[in-house]
């Protein structure tokens, strides 16, 4: 079966897409690639896709991110261009988890102790707050 | 190797993480797939005609809003076949296939009670927290194994 | 080429989305959707007012923000959410207003259903891109020569001739095979207005029979009825600047049109329940044992407060109408709670879908059911206007319209 995957680069990765689509056309495999501004999107027989994806991987292990996509690349169902602009709504969610990539890709290649997370600030405490009250009225 | 579902259902974070892990992450994209490329339909953008919101009835009453029941089509199937599941809760940017609230939350409810482990978690704000977000995460699908 | 920006929530996962680009298509018309940032639509809590918790609803309210602030990006406006849902009835209606109140841009508020299809959709979608194409002949306020307007509708069919601004002849006959009854309707017309059809330089057609019925006697202009309606409208209660609302309750569907300067701004159209049709009042007449012409006089007389009706439903209702006539209710007290019925179903199902500005004109051939817009009346707490030739509402709007098609 054909399948399509995204492979999005952390910001931070050395790595870019044109370097992922040239090793891409350099290689053994038949696949159709697509370079976009964060990624490349990546079409073919989904055993190949996956002997693929490990190679690919393997060009920078914590930067590198692989996503499912319904759509072939290009599909003009999708394309922005036939279909009257605007992005299409999922691609906000690919956007904003983008954005956390960086801080994965870190937590993924540190090695170590986990540190102890400060605990999320509760609310004050109603006798404490009754005595702030009291205080500031007198 | 489990077949673990992640929440939101189109995550890319969580699906690779659960991927490169050695696990199967159950995600939409796969089940939109099976749309947009059978041949016999023509309903675009996505190929959900007005069959999906019936088929969407298993998980839904008729008087659930069709968009409710379309989607609930295409994740429904994926939910009955979860052996465990990773939830983040919602961070408030879902679009496109999560991109509607009761569709979501009727998702994490079926979730939730079917009974398999559930690994639930927050987006993370700063490395420390990312840091914890991926060991977690590694730990919860190494007990899998 | 319109382009029509599509705000919506839930089309593409309810298989209608192929529907709303086709209703489109056949109007010339093309959907788009206005180009937003991940920003736009995580600050509409702060640009729109309210940030929801489904995203693409938050998207939906990001790219009519973007329209106010841009309107080059769209000729007109859709706004499409399911039905049924709660938080996106509250922002489809809140998009429609603040788009309406803050740029020129037409908008329409739709919520569908999986069954929703193109051919529901064709007239709205027909009218929106009207108000867009022709905002030049929707603002002639005055008919001009000899022109003959048909109205093809589910139940009757009307016609008239009109002459330099007056209306000189009528015709009414009840709808029975479509391209005959527009014959008739016409010949009445003609007759009536004593002209022969060789002299009457043009022909306009509305209603829902008006593709076959305008190839049949090739028509001038063949027009949805809701520009066609609003501009008689207007036109015969002479409120042809500023603001108006048109309800029209018809035979098969209902109408409720916010007009500006005599051109639609946002309007609303039903046609599911029968239970707020004519046929709700014809069915009650028919029980009443009376001709439909007597009860709206008979309603008048009445009180619906003394019927205790438990549903809208043109059976179930009319149960409860027929269980009270038993009881000893007395009929004309059931003539205005039938009455009562109707319009409180179109008060709550459309009129609050568009901006209820007076002055208020009941059209169609139940408005002359005087009970009915009195019913109205109470409901809004505004006069209701009906004026002369009211059920000959679209044939005046054709008449009118078409004549200025003329002189182009």
């Amino acid at each position: 079966m054909l399948v399509t995957k995204y492979v999005i680069t952390s910001s931070e990765s050395n790595i870019l897409p044109s370097d992922i689509a040239m090793k891409i056309y350099g290689s053994k495999y038949e696949v159709l690639v697509k370079e976009t501004c964060f990624g490349v999107v990546i079409n073919g027989e989904e055993e190949v896709i996956n002997a693929l994806i490990k190679e690919i991987r393997a060009l920078d292990p914590a930067g590198i991110f692989i996503k499912d996509r319904g759509f072939p690349p290009g599909d003009p169902r999708r394309c922005r261009g036939r279909r009257g602009g605007g992005a299409r709504p999922g691609f906000y969610m690919i956007e904003s988890e983008s954005k956390m990539l960086p801080m994965i890709s870190r937590a993924l290649a540190s090695k170590g102790d986990i540190p102890a997370i400060p605990e999320k600030k509760k609310p004050l405490p109603i006798k404490r707050l009754e005595e702030i009250v009291k205080n500031g009225l007198s | 190797m489990a077949k673990v579902i992640v929440y939101p259902p189109t995550s890319m974070i969580l699906s690779d993480l659960v991927e490169r892990m050695g696990h199967k992450a159950l995600v939409v994209p796969e089940a939109v797939r099976k749309l947009v490329t059978a041949n016999e339909i023509d309903s675009p953008p996505l190929n959900v005609t007005p069959e999906e919101p019936k088929k969407g009835l298993r998980y839904a009453a008729v008087d659930v809003p069709s968009g409710v029941r379309g989607r609930m089509a295409l994740i429904g199937p994926i939910i009955e076949e979860a052996e465990a599941a990773i939830i983040v809760e919602d961070p408030g940017w879902l679009t496109g296939c999560a991109g509607c609230s009761r569709t979501n939350e009727l998702v994490r409810l079926l979730i939730r009670t079917k009974g398999v482990p559930v690994l639930d978690l927050s987006y993370p704000t700063n490395d420390a927290e990312a840091r914890v977000f991926v060991q977690k995460i590694r730990a919860f699908l190494e007990d899998l194994l | 080429m319109i382009r029509i920006a599509q705000l919506s929530c839930g089309s593409e996962y309810s298989g209608i989305q192929k529907e709303i680009e086709r209703a489109a298509e056949t109007v010339g018309a093309k959907i788009v959707y206005p180009e937003v940032s991940l920003e736009d639509i995580l600050n509409v809590e702060s640009t729109f007012g309210v940030s929801v918790s489904s995203g693409d609803l938050n998207l939906a309210i990001a790219r009519a923000v973007r329209i106010v602030q841009n309107p080059d990006l769209a000729d007109a406006v859709i706004v499409m959410t399911c039905f049924r849902c709660a938080e996106a009835a509250i922002i489809r209606s809140e998009i429609r207003k603040y788009i309406h109140e803050h740029s020129k841009i037409p908008v329409l508020s739709y919520s569908f259903t999986e069954r929703t299809k193109a051919e529901t959709l064709l007239t709205r979608i027909e009218a929106l891109v009207t108000t867009v194409k022709y905002r030049g002949l929707l603002a002639r306020e005055k008919q001009k020569g000899l022109t003959a307007g048909i109205d093809s509708g589910s139940t009757t069919t009307k016609s008239v001739v009109m002459r330099d601004n007056e209306v000189i002849g009528t015709g009414w006959v009840p709808t029975t095979e479509v391209l005959k009854s527009a014959d008739e309707a016409l010949e009445a017309a003609l007759k009536t207005a004593g002209v022969q059809k060789e002299e009457v330089s043009a022909i306009g057609v509305t209603g829902y029979g008006r593709f076959l019925v305008g190839k049949h006697i090739n028509a001038r202009l063949i027009q949805e009825e809701i520009t066609v309606n609003s501009k008689g409208a207007v036109f015969l209660a002479d409120a042809q600047k500023g603001p108006a609302t048109v309800i029209d309750i018809g035979g098969m569907d209902n109408k409720a049109i916010s007009v500006q300067d005599g051109i639609p701004g946002g309007f609303t159209m039903g046609g599911i329940c029968a239970g707020a049709s004519g046929r709700f009042l014809e069915l009650t007449a028919r029980r009443l044992g009376i001709d439909i012409t007597e009860l709206g006089k008979l309603a008048l007389k009445g009180d619906f407060r003394n019927v205790a009706m438990n549903s809208y439903c043109i059976v179930f209702g009319t149960q409860s109408l027929v269980n009270s006539l038993s009881l000893g209710c007395k009929p004309e007290d059931v003539a205005m709670a039938a009455c009562h019925s109707v319009a409180e179903q179109v008060y709550e199902q459309q009129l609050q879908e568009v901006d209820v500005k007076e002055p208020v004109i009941m059209v169609g051939g139940t408005s002359l059911i005087e009970g009915l817009p009195k019913a109205m009346e109470e409901l809004l707490q505004v006069k209701v206007t009906v004026p002369k030739y009211a059920q000959y509402i679209g044939a005046v709007g054709a008449a009118l319209l078409v004549s200025g098609l003329l002189e182009d």
